[in-house]
């Protein structure tokens, strides 16, 4: 999975700033993907490009339930969300509907990616290969369940061993 | 060894489980509401499945319902056909509902206790981060996205990975419990322990400070648990929960003999082991009120606006992230809380908009004036806390101070409804979020208590709530 990296180096992207509540109504997702991450970077919607990954801090995704955060982001072309750390409900929604994937990642490999980088990212080696600068890093392995999810495509599609 | 609470409900509730594998667990209770919900019911009808037990499930309309004007058609087309797809969804799926003319309709974290729904020991989730509300019963209660409620709804389970259990002790006494609340007891943990402090455990509050509040105020304490992160937060019931959930619409009809069971069953061990533990003392904490933009951005009212390198202890987002906020909430370092002017004042949300909350906000106000250049709004948890309050003549109290009072709903707090802030105006809120553009596209929202609140709504600007005479 190749792409390029929106960086935004800050802690605590909640998901009022990733959707904003008034867009909570909107039932067409190419419609929420208009204001996908609307509250923080007006400019999003023109920069990014389908295929394109976030990178961000810690405890991503943090605030409401919102399943409508990964879907803007992912109706916006974002395959992968990389972050230091994630909030739970988000990382879930994330995965559940397989809008996108959350790939935690260490300090390192956060400081080292820049904005506009290329990245080649490999769930099944757990590899990040950054082609813009020639280097690999290691992402965070998905827990078993997560995994599985992935896998199967979605929630509903997961059927236990 | 012995089980954290967290634990012995958890093990209660296991349908399958397989060593390094999730564990499905059953879900008690199903709380639904408008703004989380159509794509699950709209799952449900592509693949033909039904609602498994619509008798644990109970819905209600809040995010988006208008508080004010209730008998006219609701003006927003989009909210307006969110309402109805709820209303069809329920009829459809057998599901009961308290509509927004219901007696019984509110905040569903507010009515899910006082209709005697929320049970300890249950497990409880909900379209809604803030469903760890209900933890304060000693109950396992999450919020969960909208897949998930699509499958809750189909199997009444989950496939859940099962979180840390996490001590957080509240000791000693608050000099001035009327002053310093459960808001400022909540909002100083986070302080300390950060938004994500909480990730990937499920918090169990306890200690002397936890015990000696009142049910609506250990619902204030819970339903922040999600704002450090935390996948819920929980007390263990006692007499005072078992005393508030007595003779409630629902409540079991076998009440008493489950009573006997949860006293017996539901606490931690002596020997059980928590994963990490947090001890806040709370003899000297002061009001809180938020300076920034997440909840942990906090400090006491008699200080001032922290400068960012200070704050961030040498971390370099944790700077950006407090220049960011100052710049957004257009605050100088080193500006007194107390010289903070306001222009709006929210109480309401299902942090602080219970009847308790409204009754100690009321004897703030009473017989004062609205400062002028501010204007505030009342907006009760449910309708039955406005109906009671109405009965206490609080209504009074508010409005001959200049406040509206206003129909029960979510409102203010997520700026879903047409009640929300303008750009640049600054809001005190009794709310849980502080986040850009919570309370409406750049709104500045500073969190307090519901008497801080209201001291503030009366001076114009923050003041410690303390110093206030409230005979």
């Amino acid at each position: 999975m190749k792409g390029n990296v929106i960086k935004y180096e800050r802690d605590n992207i909640d998901t009022d700033v990733i959707i904003p509540g008034q867009y909570l109504k909107v039932h067409d997702y190419a419609e929420l993907a208009l204001h996908a991450m609307e509250g923080l970077d007006p400019d999003f919607h023109s920069k990014v490009k389908e295929g394109d990954f976030i990178l961000s801090g810690r405890n991503f995704g943090c605030g409401s339930s919102r399943e409508h955060a990964p879907i803007a982001l992912s109706h916006s072309g974002i395959k992968a969300v990389l972050a230091l750390s994630f909030a739970r409900i988000f990382y879930r929604n994330a995965v559940d509907g397989a809008f996108l994937l959350p790939i935690e990642i260490d300090f390192d490999a956060y400081s080292n990616i820049s904005d506009g980088d290329e990245l080649d990212i490999d769930i099944k080696t757990n590899e990040i290969k950054n082609l813009t600068k020639n280097k690999v890093y290691q992402m965070k392995p998905f827990s078993d369940i997560i995994g599985k999810i992935i896998e199967s495509g979605g929630l509903f599609k997961y059927k236990p061993d | 060894m012995g089980k954290t609470l967290f634990e012995k409900i958890w093990d209660a509730h296991i349908v399958v489980e397989k060593e390094n594998s999730p564990s499905l667990i059953y879900i008690d209770r199903h709380l639904v509401h408008e703004v989380t919900s159509p794509q699950a019911f709209d799952g449900l009808r592509m693949n033909n499945r039904s609602v498994r037990r619509p008798d644990l499930t109970i819905a209600t309309m809040d995010h988006n319902v208008p508080t004010n004007n209730r008998t006219l058609p609701i003006l927003d087309q989009t909210s307006a056909v969110q309402i109805q797809t709820l209303e069809k969804n329920c009829k459809d799926f057998g599901i009961k509902l308290f509509d927004i003319h219901s007696s019984n309709q509110g905040i569903v974290h507010v009515i899910g206790p006082q209709l005697g729904i929320t049970l300890p020991g249950s497990t409880i989730v909900c379209g809604d981060s803030h469903t760890s509300t209900h933890g304060a019963f000693g109950a396992l209660a999450f919020g969960i996205g909208t897949s998930e409620v699509e499958h809750v709804l189909a199997s009444q389970t989950l496939w859940l990975e099962k979180p840390m259990p996490f001590e957080i002790r509240v000791e000693g006494k608050r000099k001035n419990p009327y002053a310093v609340t459960a808001k400022d007891i909540i909002l100083s943990i986070i302080k300390h322990i950060g938004t994500s402090g909480g990730n990937g455990t499920v918090i169990e509050y306890r200690g002397q400070g936890i015990s000696d509040l009142s049910m609506e105020q250990r619902m204030t304490i819970c339903n922040m648990s999600i704002e450090a992160g935390a996948r819920a937060g929980l007390i263990a019931s006692d007499e005072k929960t078992f005393e508030y959930l007595r003779g409630r619409e629902y409540t079991p009809k076998n009440y008493e003999s489950l009573v006997s069971l949860w006293r017996e069953n539901l606490k931690t061990d002596h020997d059980a082991k928590f994963a990490k533990s947090f001890t806040l003392h709370i003899d000297d904490i002061a009001p809180q009120v938020s300076w920034g933009t997440n909840p942990g951005m906090t400090c006491d009212v008699t200080e001032s606006v922290p400068f960012p390198e200070d704050y961030s202890k040498g971390d370099p987002n944790q700077k950006k992230g407090a220049e960011k906020a100052l710049e957004y909430m257009a605050l100088t370092p080193g500006t007194p809380i107390t010289e903070i002017k306001i222009d709006r004042v929210f109480i309401g949300s299902c942090t602080n908009a219970r009847l308790e909350d409204l009754i100690e906000a009321s004897k703030v106000v009473k017989g004062k004036k609205l400062s002028p250049h501010v204007s505030a709004m009342v907006v009760p948890g449910s309708q039955m806390v406005k109906k009671q309050a109405e009965e206490l003549g609080l209504d009074k109290i508010f409005t001959d101070a200049n406040f509206e009072w206003r129909d029960s709903g979510c409102s203010m707090c997520l700026g879903m409804n047409p009640d929300i802030l303008s750009p640049g105006e600054r809001c005190a809120s009794t709310s849980n979020r502080n986040f850009e553009g919570r309370q409406g596209t750049g709104g500045r929202t500073h969190l307090v208590s519901p008497v801080m609140a209201a001291a503030a709504a009366i001076a114009g600007h923050f003041v410690d709530v303390r110093e206030m005479d409230l005979n």
